[in-house]
């Protein structure tokens, strides 16, 4: 059986249940007292996300100040099971209006029992699209089309569109103006050795989508990766145009884009849902531009002084630039003083994080910036033992800059009413885990 | 659940107390139930949402039960929601107030929008009263065959609850059949899947008592069915992709054409972006191609990219999740992966436990070509401030440089581990050290070298002080000071805690004497003496034998200690093969994630069960059967110690303490003193037999076993028992009595309840016989009096184990 959660419990850090549901009777209600006293109250948080207790398995989650806990007796599937919570709190998500903690739970008990209702049934997750379900929950306003609207009307069938052909849209929506909204995030992952060749290094880049689109709206995007553009010079008999074409290693798509399409034609071809949607998530590991280049010396002088020299280069084109850049150079624990320069930005030392921080708001691109800093250490009586150095690790986001070099290069939308739209695409590349060894 | 809620919580000032606010709100109800003014739903609203949220707080609002009922007669959908989770909430533990509820339920079971009849149904079967599934059939029957999609997905699910409230009721009614019906003919995709989650369930349950449900249950894996549910795969929501693929993945198709329809058809489930989607996929193609290698290994070279794409997106969580499965596959075919070792680099922030099976991999997946690049990756992490994975790094390269031949540089990175000079490197270094001496005595020179500039006095685990200490046994003759660094370890010989330890120093005094006779002849003898009066059996039991045989014959006893060895060629594996297949057949489970197979942790026998008869239901077993804990442990070898319970560990170690006897008897003296003391019993000291009652520390008693001894015995005696106030304080869990009874070879087998009612089912055995003592103690925190009911195998021994039971009850919370 895929999940058959038999309970789910939301608790906060003390360990009160905030909220839960009960789906099956196969374990006790106080199934949540084991949880506290097995891995609450134990060094075991965190350890391990999946724990036996008893008969019982329990699959947890931390979500802000939340805990979601999923209760299972049975030989359950995980994946789904963690998969369910991500997507139920996304959904939790977009009825509270963005923040998921204690307090929105504590504010909406009568939503989260009717979604939880909902989405799962026996422990056997049902609909969790936010667009299907609309029609079912009553609170927020939100109010069911068959209790607002007098008989008078042919009651809309909800079920119907439940699974029909395009079971994440609803039918008869009107834009006054019709908007596409296009951004490629992309973050790049990159493990630097000290002496600077590179360990490893790859991009995950997902396609977000606004669409505000009136009708049942097809569309058909095309991107600038290898094997779209062959097979399309392939249809066409004429050579690919000469220009960077960007080799995906795997793809993966939203429901509404139709697979057999892209197998055979190698075309992302989609109905879109209403509003915001990740259209397509892919990874890339070969010809990866990295944005940043860092080039890390530290000197450790004697037994209570080390010299820091960091040169960070921006790499991407000269017109663009970096916003929110942080660096974080790691320093001993017992430092004791700091004297830093920077040449552009600013930089202190950080004592909770035991690193110097850092920061330059906006980074010009083909430029280039060095901290140098002196640092003090208390000289400790212990004999002294070799400092085992962090990685350096750095921030920032670059607008309208893809590590991975991929481009849109259209955006085509069919209606039969033949609307104009406007569309708009973003690029913006962030840093993953970003780390230079020292 | 709420009343449950109630209990675990410490009343705190800023909480309502909840009485008075109840009662108020009952108040308002009533005024509003029968009023028909305008604006009467709102404020209806109003207060039935605060009735939720004091229901989800805590406070036990079961008291507005029929006002609320009352107030339900309307049309507003979102008061009716409101109104069924509550009656859903209160009905298990109301089922008088419950059948007022049937009425408005099975009325609104009948209305006109097709969602309120969808509510009502699920409400209806969610009441879990077992005296109310006749109500029940009717409606469910109506529901599976609504003209709405919506009801009858419930009415699906429905049939799966009454089948769990009263199975022979579900099945007498035929749902099944109706149910199969649907699961084929049902337009609405949710339906079927639904269908089809509900059928699994029953036959699956059904299979082994009735023939037909077990042909039911195979016709589900049928070709018709498979190719049904397959060519409608694009109809179902994610979700149940998953459940249809997991069911594909048992269907054996007949001819390799076949197989790669299948495979063709779902092909491009790998793209889903739900990863529970791609992983079931991942499983179905592993089990269809089993029997063709090649392909076999082509779906591995096919599932890389995607499996690895999921592993690095979405939470720390979720990549645990499908990097256990990852895990699997490299181990598997570790050959397969050797060239995306990169991908397995840890990053700094990673969580622990993925570090920890990225570590595994990176150890599996080394070979000539990739080692030299992984071993360096490794070091840096020996070098990482998470103590844990510079351990875990260090045993991986030590892994690497037993399953290699050219060990030549792993030895020197060992060899640099030493001068990191941290206490934790040194102690992993030296146990792997001894292991690749066992299995490459060549390289001794070089290590013997290093070793033996170690002082022992920087060593404490006993693990790496084992280590050290037989690598100066076993190469006294190259180590200068070998003799004298074990003369100052037998020095301490009083402060060393380990018996593993002290074992080892016999041995490698004994060795070395052989090697070294002048200089170690001092050190032999204070090391026999100290062994013969160790505490320790072993450690006694060596040095006596040592003694004896040196008494004997000398060149005997250096054969015995001194014998030619040969290098370890293979380390044992520490898991069968056969397990690991089995684990492998539950790809996509939790199996996988706990690495054993599930009938390890999901049967009855295996886990110390969980009953649901009417007499244990609703109890929480206590862990404590050891016999299971064996039994694992020795199927299961490579279980780390870190995953057993603690509380089980700890439950080992307390029998193991107090298996001699004498600490049985003593116990026993102990009560019959407190007996005549009369401390808190009521049953007088003379009606105490005078034969002593010894009890088995390790009794062992199955929950079916208990259940239908508890049937059959008469209860021998019933009495009242007190718990003294001290005991009754830090009773807020039954846990707190169980762990003190089992002091007192008195085992929990179930417990349950909430302040201030406990109640609890305890055994015990006869230390010489196998005869039984079952008790029920219903203990009341308020009173501090505890109602014993107790039935013997033995009736004649009843008395004694009462009086025996009272005083152990009478000494909680007193030490």
């Amino acid at each position: 059986m895929p999940v058959a959660a038999s309970a789910i419990y939301f608790l906060n850090l003390r360990g009160d249940v905030l909220i839960n549901r009960l789906y099956r009777d196969d374990v006790g209600g106080n199934m949540v007292d084991a949880f506290r006293l097995h891995i609450m109250q134990t060094k075991e948080l965190g350890m391990c996300p999946v724990r036996q207790i008893g008969g019982c398995s329990f699959f947890y989650m931390r979500i802000s100040n939340v805990y979601i806990v999923i209760v299972v007796s049975s030989n359950a599937n995980v994946a789904c099971a963690f998969k369910f919570v991500v997507e139920a709190v996304n959904l939790f998500k977009s009825y509270f209006g963005g923040a998921f903690d204690e307090d929105a739970i504590r504010n909406n008990f009568v939503l989260i029992y009717e979604l939880l209702d909902e989405i799962m049934d026996f422990g056997y997750p049902q609909n969790l699209s936010p667009e299907i379900l609309k029609l079912y929950i009553t609170q927020e306003g939100v109010r069911s089309p068959f209790s607002s609207k007098p008989t008078d009307k042919p009651v809309p069938n909800a079920t119907l569109q439940v699974t029909g052909a395009v079971g994440w849209r609803r039918e008869g929506l009107v834009y006054k103006k019709n908007e596409v909204f296009l951004d490629i995030v992309e973050s790049v992952n990159l493990l630097m050795s000290s002496k600077g060749s590179i360990l490893r290094c790859d991009v995950t880049g997902k396609v977000l989508m606004k669409c505000f689109l009136s009708g049942m709206p097809d569309l058909k995007l095309g991107l600038n990766d290898k094997i779209g553009l062959e097979k399309e010079s392939e249809i066409k008999s004429r050579p690919t145009k000469s220009g960077k074409t960007i080799e995906l290693d795997d793809v993966t798509f939203h429901q509404c884009v139709n697979l057999t399409r892209f197998n055979s034609e190698k075309t992302v071809s989609f109905v879109p849902p209403d509003g915001e949607f990740e259209l397509m998530k892919y990874r890339i590991t070969e010809g990866v531009n990295l944005p940043f280049r860092v080039l890390p010396t530290i000197k450790e002088l004697g037994r209570t002084r080390m010299e820091v020299n960091v040169k960070v280069k921006s790499v991407f084109g000269a017109k663009m630039f970096a916003l929110g850049v942080v660096i974080k150079v790691p320093v001993p624990k017992q430092t004791a003083k700091t004297s830093v320069q920077v040449t552009s930005g600013r930089a202190k030392y950080n004592a909770s994080m035991d690193c110097l921080m850092w920061k330059i708001r906006k980074f010009p691109g083909q430029t280039e910036s060095t901290l140098s800093a002196e640092v003090e250490l208390i000289s400790t009586i212990v004999e002294k033992k070799s400092w085992t150095r962090p990685p350096i690790q750095m921030e920032f986001q670059v607008p309208m800059f893809t590590a991975s070099g991929l481009r849109v290069r259209f955006l085509k939308v069919w209606e039969k009413s033949g609307y104009n739209t406007v569309e708009w695409v973003r690029y913006i590349t962030k840093a993953g885990s970003y780390e230079i060894r020292c | 659940m709420a009343p449950q809620a109630q209990s675990q919580r410490s009343p705190s000032p800023s909480q309502p107390s909840g009485k008075g606010e109840v009662s108020d709100l009952k108040m308002q109800l009533r005024q509003l139930a029968g009023s028909r003014a305008p604006g009467t739903d709102d404020s209806k609203r109003d207060l039935f949402k605060k009735v939720i949220s004091y229901m989800t707080i805590g406070i036990d609002v079961s008291s507005v039960f029929s006002e609320m009922v009352m107030c339900s007669a309307t049309s507003d959908i979102v008061l009716k929601k409101m109104c069924y989770l509550y009656v859903g909430n209160y009905a298990k533990y109301n089922p008088d107030l419950a059948l007022l509820t049937i009425n408005f339920l099975q009325r609104d079971c009948k209305d006109e929008d097709p969602m309120i009849r969808g509510l009502a149904l699920r409400s209806l079967g969610s009441l879990r009263v077992p005296n109310l599934v006749e109500y029940l059939v009717g409606t469910l029957g109506a529901g599976l065959k609504d003209g709405n999609s919506y009801v009858r997905m419930v009415a699906a699910v429905g049939v799966l609850k009454l089948y769990h409230i009263s199975a022979s009721t579900c099945l007498d009614a035929d749902f099944p059949a109706l149910l199969k019906h649907l699961l084929l003919n049902d337009p609405d995709a949710q339906v079927v899947a639904n269908c089809l989650s509900a059928l699994q369930e029953i036959w699956g349950v059904e299979a082994s008592s009735s023939e037909e449900a077990a042909r039911e249950k195979e016709a589900l894996i049928s070709k018709p069915i498979i190719y049904y549910l397959l060519n409608r795969i694009k109809e179902f929501s994610e979700w149940a992709q998953c459940t249809v693929l997991e069911l594909v993945s048992k269907y054996a198709p007949p001819d390799s054409n076949e197989i790669f329809d299948i495979m063709n058809l779902l092909e491009d489930r790998l793209q889903h972006a739900n990863g529970a989607v791609v992983l079931a996929t991942i499983k179905l193609f592993l089990q269809l191609t089993l029997s063709m290698t090649d392909v076999h290994q082509q779906v591995y070279e096919r599932i890389k990219a995607p499996l690895l794409t999921l592993v690095s997106s979405g939470s720390p969580e979720q990549s645990y999740a499908v990097l256990s499965h990852l895990h699997l596959l490299v181990m598997r075919a570790p050959m397969l992966f050797a060239s995306d070792y990169k991908h397995l680099y840890c990053q700094y922030n990673e969580p622990f436990y993925v570090k920890k099976l990225k570590l595994e991999m990176l150890t599996a997946v080394a070979n000539e070509s990739n080692t030299y690049e992984i071993v360096t990756e490794l070091c840096e992490y020996a070098a990482n401030v998470d103590i844990p994975i510079a351990r875990e790094s260090i045993r991986a390269v030590g892994k690497i440089a037993l399953e290699q031949y050219d060990v030549n540089a792993i030895v020197d990175r060992l060899l640099q581990f030493l001068e990191m000079e941290k206490d934790y490197v040194t102690a992993e270094t030296l146990v792997l050290v001894k292991d690749l001496l066992r299995k490459y005595p060549q390289w001794s020179h070089d290590c013997i070298a290093v070793i033996g500039n170690i002082s022992s006095n920087n060593v404490q685990e006993p693990k790496a002080k084992a280590a050290l200490i037989w690598m100066l046994g076993e190469y006294a003759q190259d180590m200068q000071d070998a003799p004298y660094a074990l003369e100052g370890l037998i020095d301490d010989w009083e402060d060393e805690t380990s018996p593993e330890v002290r074992l080892h120093l016999l041995t490698a005094v004994m060795k070395c004497f052989f090697r070294r006779p002048p200089e170690t002849q001092k050190a032999l003898g204070s090391a026999l003496a100290a062994g013969l009066t160790d505490m320790h059996q072993d450690v006694h039991d060596r040095a006596l034998f040592y003694y004896r045989l040196l008494q004997h014959n000398i060149s005997v006893a250096n054969s015995v200690v001194n014998p030619t060895k040969q290098a370890v060629s293979v380390f044992a594996d520490t898991q069968s093969s056969e397990i690991k297949d089995r684990i492998f057949d539950e790809f996509n489970s939790l199996s996988v994630l706990y690495q054993k197979p599930c009938y390890m942790f999901t049967d009855k026998e295996h886990q110390g069960s969980f009953a649901f008869s009417e007499e244990l239901g609703n109890l929480s077993i206590g862990v404590d059967d050891q016999r299971v804990e064996a039994n694992d442990e020795d199927l299961l070898l490579s279980t780390r110690k870190e995953d057993s319970l603690p509380q089980q560990t700890q439950g080992a170690l307390v029998s193991l303490d107090q298996n001699e006897p004498a600490a049985a008897h003593a116990q026993q003296t102990n009560s019959v003193i407190d007996d005549l003391f009369g401390l808190g019993l009521s049953s007088s000291p003379s009606s105490s037999p005078s034969p002593l009652l010894k009890l088995n520390a390790k009794a062992v008693l199955d929950p079916t076993t208990f259940q239908q001894k508890w049937r059959q015995l008469p209860v021998s005696t019933s009495q009242e028992g007190s718990i003294s106030p001290q005991g009754v304080a830090t009773m807020t869990t039954p846990q707190a009595l169980v762990r003190h009874m089992q002091v007192h070879y008195i085992h929990c087998i179930a417990s349950g309840g909430q302040a201030p009612n406990f109640k609890l089912f305890f055994f015990a055995q006869k230390t010489d016989e196998p005869s039984n003592f079952l008790v029920e103690c219903i203990v009341n925190t308020s009173t501090s009096k505890a109602h014993i009911k107790i039935k013997a195998d033995d009736e004649s021994a009843s008395q004694a184990f009462s009086a025996l039971f009272q005083s152990a009850l009478s000494k909680f919370g007193m030490a």
